[in-house]
């Protein structure tokens, strides 16, 4: 029962690489499809590498979460790795562009990254949201079983715990939400504020989404084709958002200036669509009061030369790329704290496991137990229903202690002699540890479960 | 003697500043419920003078120093709650804690001998709303100055951090409340020139009819009428600029700030420097 990642992410591979993995992960079908040619996998006596998998997709991820067979060793990793890398690149000498975490690592790796201090911005709340929709998926067409659903579980459990106990997602990291609490640093109340939208791209997408979520009601939305703008609202909004959304002609924006209090720029305009000519009359009609204007265009499509003019208060993309590494900073220092915690759940997690691989140990010494009282007490008693009930009840007792110790040894590696005593002790036979098909181990893993309950 | 319970909100109000040192958002309310302790003690006394002497004209010159502190701390707390910007007390509170100790240290004389012989009402109207408009203007001083250093961050876009909701650092705990945002720093600047105005014109009016009474002459030019008028000027400019022309944010700071100034200096001018000219001796 060996955790096996493989995947690539933005610390690892070049977009275009990952470009090359997302696209063929694209769909439920092309997974599933991917998914099966793993399961497909078997090695030379024809037995399957893995057990069960987990596919995660984002865009600045790819990762195949695995629990590999017990007759999985070590160089079967290897073998996966490659089979991957020819997958998705037809040639197994990309592989280098994949890392592999194993057991613990790979634990740790899971838990680091459904926390998000794996992500490209540190905190930010995505990841997890894709990891649980990567959860799901696997849950409904049971590529996942017992042993990585515990592993998920405790890694959402991690995910929390981190994001309740340490600041790592508090402070604001998005452009977004971070031209949405500098306006607040201007006005007071975003209620009756009244936000111009030029331009109908992305990055406007969300920050006048972020504006309606603080208040906002009125915001009209001006772009070069109108019909791109009527398609940008229709799409991109839900229908209570649309309600505080107006498209107006592009040429009407002028018109609608001395009126507004934040404008967002977004155009793709390669020159100035505000010069500061044209923002003197503005603020003299507003008479003075304060005008934020927010430039998240690249090239910058607002003067920045209106700065100068009092009660005029303008930010481009660089202003608040600054800003939020700030915050970045204030994240990188909670991540330290994070990484603690991700350590406590991973030694959690580690020691459950270990447990787990002492159930075949525990199961044989009891039929072992089992069938000497068995045969002695079928001398004396005829009842089997008697019988039976006093072999379980012995059993329990006699091995009360024994079990105790075995498990006490499995969560610490200096004890395993433990185990090989007691092997020794009872003449338990190695062979009878090896798992010979899933149906049986899984049994086994559910006895185990009742017993140490 | 009763001055020396003016050291009960003094200790008050210089031990809130303790918690504050803890940087953690409790600590900050037991910073803000430290100095409303403080205000509370001082509007004890302030009912201690009035059963005492009744409703009369402050005559010693450690009760008027008290009840300008007194005044200055009812307005800044009413302004506090109402517009939810407890982090003024924190600029305010120095003020009113120097103007008590002064209260304590500065003898227990008589300041007024001439104008005692003035129709004691209007003296005492003129005191008060003299005191409610320059403690109006002293708000109005220290947010613009707020508003001046503020907006300044904004402009450079320097040492400005994006709020921290969940955050635990001071700068954060005084951001609680409506924050430091220009508006309303700018909306408070313009509702004390808006009130403190009447009472300061109604007060500079009975100023001048009270020294009047006394020269027995109408508007005999002395430095202080001089300087009164020209503080009230700039007060009027500002808030007609304000009303017509839409002065605001950093000009209309500037210009409290200049106008609180020269209040400063012309109520040094008149009762340190020529005592005479304020009438009183």
């Amino acid at each position: 029962m060996d955790i096996l990642i493989i995947g690539l992410n933005h610390k690892s591979a070049e977009i275009g690489e990952r470009e090359t993995v997302s696209k063929k992960l694209l769909t439920i079908e092309l997974r599933r499809d991917f998914t099966n040619k793993l399961f497909d996998m078997k090695d030379e006596n024809g037995r399957p590498f893995i057990k069960e998998v987990v596919v995660l997709t984002t865009c600045n991820r790819s990762e195949f979460i695995m629990n590999l067979s017990s007759w999985t060793q070590g160089k079967g990793g290897h073998i996966i790795k490659s089979y991957i890398a020819k997958y998705f690149f037809g040639d197994a000498a990309e592989e280098n562009i994949f890392y592999m975490h194993l057991n613990e690592d790979a634990v740790r790796h899971l838990f680091s990254v459904a926390s998000s201090l794996d992500s490209m911005i540190i905190g930010e709340p995505q990841i997890l949201g894709q990891l649980k929709e990567a959860y799901n998926e696997a849950c409904k067409f049971k590529t996942s079983g017992r042993f990585l659903n515990k592993l998920f579980h405790k890694a959402f459990n991690c995910a929390k715990t981190v994001r309740t106990e340490t600041r790592i997602a508090t402070s604001p990291v998005s452009v977004s939400y971070a031209a949405v609490e500098l306006s607040k640093k201007v006005f007071n109340s975003l209620d009756e504020k009244k936000v111009l939208l030029l331009g109908a791209g992305e990055m406007g997408k969300l920050t006048v989404k972020h504006f309606i979520k603080y208040g906002v009601r009125n915001i009209y939305i001006a772009n070069r084709t109108k019909e791109n703008a009527l398609r940008f609202v229709e799409e991109s909004f839900n229908p209570t958002e649309k309600e505080y959304l107006n498209v107006i002609d592009f040429s009407e924006y002028y018109k609608l200036l001395p009126q507004s209090d934040i404008v967002l720029c977004s155009t793709g305009s390669e020159d100035y669509v505000l010069k500061y000519a044209d923002i003197i009359p503005v603020i003299k009609i507003r008479k003075q009061r304060p005008l934020f204007l927010i430039d998240i265009s690249m090239p910058r499509n607002i003067d920045p030369e209106i700065n100068k003019i009092p009660n005029v208060y303008l930010f481009d993309i660089d202003d608040i790329g600054k800003m939020i590494e700030d915050n970045m900073e204030i994240r990188k220092q909670e991540a330290d704290a994070a990484k603690e915690l991700v350590e406590t759940a991973v030694k959690e997690f580690m020691n459950w496991k270990e447990s787990l691989n002492v159930v075949p140990v525990i199961i044989s010494l009891r039929n072992k137990v089992k069938d000497i009282l068995e045969i002695e007490l079928s001398k004396y008693i005829g009842d089997k229903k008697e019988k039976d009930l006093i072999i379980n009840s012995l059993t329990n007792k006699i091995l009360h202690e024994p079990t105790m110790l075995i498990k006490k040894a499995s969560a610490n590696p200096e004890d395993i002699s433990s185990i090989e005593t007691i092997k020794a002790l009872f003449n338990l036979d190695s062979e009878d540890f090896t798992d010979t098909d899933k149906g049986k181990e899984n049994e086994n893993v559910n006895k185990y479960i009742k017993l140490i309950k | 003697m009763l001055k020396e319970l003016y050291l009960i909100p003094v200790a008050l109000y210089i031990f809130s500043y303790i918690p504050l040192l803890f940087k953690d958002k409790k600590m900050y309310k037991v910073f803000v419920s430290l100095i409303y302790a403080g205000f509370a003690f001082q509007t004890l006394i302030f009912f201690i003078f009035l059963s005492i002497k009744g409703l009369t004209v402050p005559v010693h010159i450690d009760r008027f120093v008290f009840f300008n502190a007194w005044i200055l701390m009812f307005i800044v707390v009413l302004f506090g709650l109402f517009y939810k910007v407890e982090y003024v007390l924190l600029y305010i509170t120095p003020l009113v804690a120097l103007n008590l100790l002064i209260g304590f240290f500065v003898p227990h004389v008589h300041i007024t001998p001439v104008m005692l012989n003035v129709n004691k009402t209007i003296l005492l109207t003129h005191i008060v709303l003299i005191l409610i408009g320059d403690s109006l203007f002293a708000l109005a001083f220290i947010v613009s100055l707020i508003y001046i250093f503020q907006e300044r961050k904004i402009k450079n876009k320097k040492n400005l951090k994006l709020f921290d909701k969940k955050g635990i650092q001071l700068k954060e705990a005084l951001h609680s409340g409506g924050g430091y945002n220009l508006e309303l720093l700018d909306n408070i600047n313009y509702q004390c020139l808006k009130i403190g105005f009447p009472f300061i014109t109604l007060g500079i009016v009975m100023g001048i009819y009270l020294s009047g009474s006394l020269s027995r002459t109408f508007m005999a030019v002395k430095p202080i009428e001089i300087m009164s008028l020209i503080t009230w000027l700039i007060y009027a400019i500002l808030l007609h600029e304000r009303v017509a022309k839409g002065l605001r944010g950093k000009r209309a700071a500037i210009f409290s700030v200049a106008g609180f100034l020269l209040i400063l200096f012309s109520l040094s001018f008149s009762f340190y420097l020529f005592p005479a000219f304020h009438g009183l001796k």
